[in-house]
């Protein structure tokens, strides 16, 4: 965040030129990684041998010209399984992130900028971050039932706190800067500041707290799936892994075509959303490009 | 954390709040669900249980009173230690969640003293040789550590160290029904609990590690080090005597607050090892929709974060120099 940059149109550009060497190969390699799995998700029809929720083959064959990834416990090809399993993991994961990101963005505006706001608005950001996340989680799957709008609509609506804390040290240091100060001397009105003078100097931010969301979201659908609370009529790798587990894929040969695609998949959707994360934090924050820290 | 900006009363304020959240959380879901409240307050279908017990329910939950009435008797049984009873297992949930806790506090707490010493370990390592090649490994693998689901790699350890190599047992928290005593029996125990720890701590280290690093990075480029470096004093007196002290807040504020992290990531853990703790509990109670357990161990769980967060504040306010800790 310069304090040069123009606040209406950041120099996307010159930005990514002036990264250092890990991050623009952190930012490649995660834009390949995620475009690449957008593409499977997208395509899955087309690109999946066999209709994932058919039985199309004899249970538990290992791995074969046929399928390629063998099939599971009720003779369903894993390989046509793992490729659907991007859809949900990816549309959980960024609409999930999405929400929360929205949501934490919203309340930390305003905390950060409505001083008699603050004050609430904190606290409750506050006890939401000190609930035990996971468990939280569960018991509120539980009760609401078993569908991936469910799944998106809980973890939004848990997620969003550490994005508001930090949304709200921003938009604070921002609102004693010279311009916005000077732009309240003019008579500008809150709301107009607040979208004209320092929102575009948190977009970045939020974009970054946004990609970083993703990651837990999606490691979060996982984890929910494999406990059995994902959406049954769903074919999602953490359902893969659940299946897996419940018939003892892991104490078999089975875990190499079974267990470890569907977990390589999730680490690669979840790294590639976190290394352009990890890219556009250099943005965000320059002290980690030169300097000492 | 914020912990130097508020005073001690805010905070306990803050985290009876949650605690009364939570507790308030556990009264209305089933209540507030469409349909019987009655299924959802037994944990099994109305249909399997007798007149009798339902009559129990009913007046146990003071289902037949206002609503207030039942908020107010719902907080006289928990102050009585009553966390209700498992129609399901036929046994007082209190029972249940004691026979599991030991567990899981094993699990957890190995697991906080593994990640915490491996984290800062690595995490100083990095920051003493920021850029080098050691750096920059560490970092990319704790990055990639922290993409990778952790009941995943429990099920891959599972599958090489006790299928493959046969090293140690795959499942539970001791071998069942050997007789065994002593020695004996603290080695077996110990044997099921290596897998569990190892994958619980790496789920928590890579967040200790880059809060170290970054910390530490932080301290190393103050004024008070580059005087001390001026001055000529040896590298490791500048990191023991001037660096960690003043990094030292907020990496053990960080690893107190993990020991409640590392309890909900015991739920996943717990479920892959079948090891009998609070998660596997939790588990268990999904499965078979016994939501009175379900939502008695997530109150417990509600009560750790809230005293590892209690002990995060109480280690801060010790260690941070600037808030006149005895030692300075």
């Amino acid at each position: 965040m310069s304090a040069a940059a123009s606040p209406a149109q950041p120099a996307r550009r010159s930005r990514f030129l002036a990264l250092s060497g890990t991050a623009r190969a952190a930012a490649l390699i995660g834009a390949a990684l995620v475009l690449g799995l957008a593409c499977m998700a997208i395509f899955a029809p087309q690109l999946s041998p066999y209709d994932p929720a058919e039985r199309v083959g004899p249970p538990f064959s290992p791995p074969s010209p046929v399928h390629l990834l063998g099939t599971n416990d009720i003779g369903q090809d894993i390989l046509s399984e793992l490729i659907y399993g991007a859809r949900v993991s990816l549309s959980v994961g960024v609409s999930a992130a999405a929400l929360s990101t929205a949501l934490g963005t919203v309340v930390g505006l305003l905390a950060g900028y409505y001083r008699r706001l603050e004050h609430w608005l904190m606290r409750l950001a506050d006890i939401v971050l000190a609930l035990p996340f996971l468990p939280l989680l569960i018991v509120l799957a539980a009760y609401v039932g078993r569908s991936l709008t469910n799944t998106v609509i809980i973890i939004g609506l848990l997620l969003w706190a550490g994005t508001a804390r930090l949304i709200r040290s921003q938009t604070l240091a921002l609102s004693q800067r010279e311009f916005v100060l000077a732009a309240a001397t003019v008579g500008c009105t809150r709301g107009r500041i607040l979208r004209r003078h320092i929102w575009p100097h948190v977009t970045f931010l939020v974009i970054s707290e946004f990609l970083r969301a993703t990651t837990t979201v999606i490691l979060l659908e996982v984890s929910l799936s494999f406990l059995g609370l994902g959406d049954p009529l769903q074919k999602s790798w953490g359902a893969m892994l659940y299946w897996a587990q419940a018939r003892g894929a892991f104490l078999t040969p089975a875990w190499a075509w079974w267990v470890l695609p569907p977990g390589l998949s999730i680490g690669a959707v979840a790294l590639g959303f976190a290394l352009i994360g990890f890219a556009l934090e250099e943005i965000v924050n320059p002290r980690l490009r030169n300097g000492n820290a | 954390m914020q912990a130097s900006g508020e005073s001690r009363g805010g905070r306990f304020l803050q985290y009876a709040a949650v605690l009364i959240l939570a507790i308030t959380l556990n009264f209305a879901l089933p209540r507030l669900m469409p349909g019987n409240p009655l299924a959802l307050l037994a944990g099994v279908d109305v249909g399997l249980l007798s007149a009798d017990e339902r009559a129990e329910i009913m007046a146990a939950a003071g289902l037949d009173q206002p609503l207030y009435k039942q908020y107010v008797g719902y907080w006289g049984d928990l102050l009585r230690g009553d966390l209700g009873y498992s129609y399901r297992q036929k046994r007082p949930i209190a029972e249940m969640l004691a026979q599991r806790l030991p567990w899981t506090l094993l699990l957890a707490g190995s697991a906080l003293v593994l990640s915490t010493v491996l984290g800062s370990v690595l995490g100083a390592l990095s920051a003493w040789r920021r850029a080098s090649p050691l750096d920059t490994s560490l970092l990319w693998s704790m990055i990639g550590l922290n993409s990778l689901p952790s009941f995943w790699l429990g099920m891959l350890f599972i599958a090489v160290f006790a299928v493959r190599l046969g090293w140690l047992p795959a499942q539970g928290a001791v071998t069942p029904a050997a007789q065994l005593t002593g020695g004996q029996q603290a080695l077996d125990i110990v044997r099921h609990a290596i897998l569990p720890v190892l994958t619980l701590s790496l789920l928590s280290m890579p967040d200790l590690y880059l809060t170290v690093r970054y910390t530490l990075l932080d301290v190393i480029g103050e004024d008070f080090v580059r005087t001390a470096t001026a001055k000529g004093l040896a590298r490791s007196r500048i990191l023991f005597g001037h660096v960690l002290p003043n990094a030292a807040p907020p990496i053990v504020t960080m690893a107190a607050l993990r020991l409640g992290y590392a309890f909900g990531g015991s739920v996943v853990i717990e479920t892959v090892f079948s090891y009998p703790g609070l998660g596997r509990l939790i588990f268990e109670a999904v499965g078979s929709r016994d939501y009175p357990v379900m939502q008695a161990a997530f109150l417990l769980f509600t009560v750790a974060v809230l005293l590892s967060n209690i002990l995060a504040d109480l280690l801060y306010r010790r260690l941070d120099p600037r808030l006149g800790g005895v030692h300075r």
